[in-house]
């Protein structure tokens, strides 16, 4: 039960899952969490985890959370749930690249679901914001290490043009330095 | 013919395969590598092609290395190049984080790998901080787009509702705005 529960969530999110890695994580993290399969902490660490090791972050995270919740074959149903939409649309979108490409409808839709996949990713930024500096337990509390390892963050990309994967390891080397 | 196709096959796996290995970093990550090893090296589709296959797998929904696996290996081989490619990108990932979620079971808990992951959180929320100032430059351009995205933070963060909802809410408004306001020709 658990297992077919399990699919048909991940089919949803493969199926709605608009904007890629970063939109994708906050669907998994509101259907899992709303349902109590997961922890706010076992999440972000499972996400954290996604972004440092090889494939796509969303397979990554399916593939752990399938894991934990049902064992193998909760990963395997969860990578096939996710991936079983795309197989679909891809193919159709395949045969009717031109009509799809030229469709006004399309067109609209999608200039409807960008601005809200913007709006997903900041609310992934703020998550993992609340699972490293800010405790909600103690308002107007910041940990400062944290903290100033999301700024050392930014400016990496903004500055230096960092490469992604190699910031979020300087930055674990550096929690374990100064946290 | 027979031994031709099954040729294509296992290299179309194996090329999804070491790319799934490959690249850490996910799906926009990938694309680059991909058109390396399917365009440059194995020439397998143009250029025109795999531009196209970008569009399409960043517009629909679902995993963007997913997405581009299943057309990459549709075009080249049908739907079982699709198959093929998809459990060639998949099957890395899958291996390495069954091994991790099995490991991590054993070592979560220990305070040195918390200081690191809690080091590691708060850099993924400045690297998704500043993705979130690139992407809203070039996505939210107008007042309906800045309105729409609002909305949707304040609806998802603050009111607990179904992302799936707030999507398909955004798909209508797009279409229902620019149809009232746009021209009707060449609508479907």
């Amino acid at each position: 039960m658990v297992l077919i529960k399990l699919f048909f969530i991940f089919a949803k999110i493969g199926l709605l899952g608009f904007g890629g890695g970063y939109s994708i994580i906050t669907m998994i993290q509101k259907e899992l969490m709303a349902l109590g399969w997961i922890t706010a902490e076992e999440y972000a660490n499972i996400a954290a985890i996604s972004q440092m090791t090889p494939g796509p972050i969303a397979v990554n995270a399916a593939t752990y959370v399938g894991y934990r919740v049902g064992g193998f074959w909760g990963s395997v149903l969860a990578t096939l749930g996710v991936s079983l939409p795309s197989f679909v649309l891809v193919i159709l979108a395949a045969h009717f690249i031109l009509k799809f490409k030229e469709s006004k409808a399309v067109e609209a839709c999608m200039k409807g679901i960008r601005p809200v996949t913007v709006a997903l990713i900041a609310s992934a930024c703020i998550f993992f914001a609340v699972e490293s500096f800010v405790d909600l337990n103690l308002p107007l509390y910041i940990n400062p290490g944290a903290f100033a390892i999301f700024v050392l963050a930014i400016l990496a990309s903004t500055l230096l043009k960092m490469d992604t994967i190699l910031i979020i390891i300087l930055s674990a080397v550096l929690g374990l330095v100064i946290l | 013919m027979k031994k031709t196709n099954s040729k294509v096959l296992w290299d179309l796996f194996f090329t999804f395969f070491k790319i799934g290995t490959f690249t850490i970093g996910g799906g926009l990550a990938m694309l680059p590598v991909i058109e390396r090893e399917i365009v440059d090296k194995k020439g397998y589709i143009n250029k025109e092609e795999i531009v196209d296959a970008f569009a399409v797998s960043q517009s629909l929904p679902g995993v963007i290395a997913i997405n581009s696996a299943i057309y990459v290996g549709y075009r080249i081989a049908g739907f079982i190049g699709a198959l093929v490619a998809v459990l060639g990108v998949v099957l890395p990932s899958f291996i390495i984080i069954l091994l991790i979620a099995v490991l991590f079971s054993t070592v979560s808990g220990n305070p040195i790998i918390d200081k690191a992951l809690t080091g590691a959180k708060a850099g993924i929320a400045g690297v998704i901080a500043f993705a979130v100032v690139r992407l809203g430059k070039r996505i939210i351009r107008d007042i309906f787009s800045l309105v729409l995205a609002v909305a949707a933070f304040i609806v998802a963060f603050l009111f607990d509702i179904n992302i799936a909802l707030i999507i398909i809410l955004g798909a209508l408004s797009g279409f229902v705005f620019y149809r009232l306001r746009g021209d009707k020709e060449k609508w479907f």
